[in-house]
């Protein structure tokens, strides 16, 4: 008899680049594992406000390190990350919000799409370095995505109502409330307590938990399709 | 022709248990890879005191005077996100123990362990044991690391820092004679000189791991990026505990 998949939350927001990289690990890993991926766009500035915590690149070390970080993963990684000329400004001044009460308003109405609407846009923010705050970034995304025009601009006027508000808040809290001090914060659901895991780097952990196996972060199975 | 072992560099502190798990995984692979690591005992309250007064100095401008914590592991970072990063912490670290295959258990007083009391000793203690007999250093900072992340034994007192000389095979005599070193100038320079090392190639923490590449040093922070590493080196990754490691942990 087979075993029920483990359900996987993986709670992110398109701000953070750490947690495009562990979106595509788990998207490439989904249909390999025995697992069911369940995406909860949440509202990093939240997560950081409730716990204390800061952005790494705040500390300028931790910032540096970060750039040439990220340089290393892309590459091995395969996820095609470029930093934005105006990191701080984007990060700090521009954040995520109108994006991820957007990416909340899919996952309401038509979840199916709301991996490849997620991926359209990091690409824009953390792979070409286009905004992803105003109505009309928001909405090519969308359409990039496969939304058509009338359906990108009706999920955009449901962003701005407060049951979209409240969910995003309610996702960002549950995400406090499993001790998250920062995304992307994984949870998994194992027969007696739910293990968290952050950060992209405890994939292979992740796998070793579930009696996975571990093909690096390109596995075979993906290997010729990207 | 075969290429030159890779000069890897591990700066590490005691008082840090991922520094313990990139240490076992690096010795493991140390005869698998084709490098030469290198032990590197460094202060970690240093580091991150130096780099908060960074992040500081940044923040104010200028030089001004302020009063700085003077020991413990925590610079200016809020109360609360030390507290949820330490539940954190104590959570993970059970499962990669498990993983990593590494006896790893949460002292009782995390706090009393890693700010009161600290690990000057210890690393003077490692440091002198690097200047006098390197090739004992592995063994003795593995000892040292049991007792303090797996049986939640003292690190600081002179008889603690013994017993793990001894256990790792040192005569009494050895380290006695190692103790007494480790309170001389030419010790804390070494120390001070290695940390500063891991400092101006950018450490904000420790682990900090130097792979000497052709073209420029690769850092690496913390215990996740060897499988990242050996990709970076062209070796293979066979997770944490490699095969010719199997049968014998």
């Amino acid at each position: 008899m087979a075993n029920l998949p483990r359900k996987l939350e993986l709670f992110y927001d398109v701000l953070s680049p750490y947690s495009w990289l562990g979106f595509e690990l788990l998207c490439r890993y989904q249909n390999i594992w025995n697992i069911n991926l369940q995406l909860r766009p949440s509202f990093i500035a939240g997560i950081m406000k409730d716990s204390g915590n800061k952005p790494p690149a705040l500390v300028p070390r931790k910032g540096k390190y970060m750039m040439m970080d990220l340089q290393h993963l892309k590459n091995f990684y395969q996820v095609p990350i470029r930093i934005p000329k105006d990191f701080l400004t984007v990060i700090l001044e521009k954040g995520s919000l109108n994006a991820m009460r957007f990416l909340t308003a899919v996952n309401m109405e038509k979840p199916e799409m709301l991996e490849n609407v997620s991926r359209e846009l990091w690409m824009r923010i953390w792979s070409r370095d286009e905004d992803i705050t105003e109505p009309q970034s928001i909405l090519a995304a969308a359409e990039k995505a496969g939304l058509s025009k009338e359906q990108a601009k009706s999920l955009l006027e449901n962003s701005s109502t407060d049951k979209v508000k409240n969910k995003l808040k309610e996702t960002t809290s549950a995400a406090c409330n499993y001790g998250a001090f920062g995304l992307p914060t994984i949870v998994v659901h194992m027969d007696n307590k739910p293990c968290v895991i952050f950060g992209s780097d405890r994939m292979e952990m992740l796998a070793y938990l579930l009696g996975e196996q571990w093909q690096g972060p390109v596995p075979s199975a993906v290997k010729g399709k990207l | 022709m075969s290429c030159l072992p890779r000069k890897l560099e591990l700066f590490y502190d005691l008082l840090c248990p991922y520094s313990w798990l990139g240490f076992e995984i690096l010795c493991r692979y140390q005869n698998i890879w084709n490098i030469s690591l290198q032990l590197r005992p460094s202060f970690l309250a240093a580091i991150i005191m130096d780099s908060d007064m960074e992040e500081y100095r940044e923040k104010v401008g200028g030089d001004q005077r302020i009063q700085v914590p003077t020991k413990g592991i925590y610079g200016f970072n809020s109360y609360l996100e030390k507290l949820r990063k330490q539940e954190y912490m104590k959570n993970e670290l059970q499962y990669l123990g498990k993983f990593c295959q590494v006896p790893i258990e949460i002292p009782r007083d995390l706090r009393g362990v890693l700010i009161d009391k600290g690990s000057l000793n210890a690393m003077r203690f490692l440091t002198s044991v690097h200047i006098e007999y390197p090739e004992m250093l592995e063994k003795v900072s593995r000892e040292l690391w049991m007792r303090i992340w797996s049986r939640d034994e003292d690190i600081t007192e002179p008889w603690s820092i013994q017993a793990a000389a001894e256990e790792a095979g040192f005569s009494r005599k050895q380290a006695m004679s190692l103790l007494k070193k480790s309170s001389t100038e030419e010790v804390k320079n070494k120390l001070r000189e290695n940390t500063n090392t891991a400092y101006k190639y950018g450490a904000f923490g420790l682990p900090t791991i130097v792979a000497h590449m052709d073209t420029k040093p690769c850092v690496f922070f913390s215990s996740d990026r060897i499988e990242l590493l050996a990709h970076l080196l062209g070796e293979q990754w066979q997770g944490p505990v490699p095969q010719a490691l199997k049968g014998k942990l």
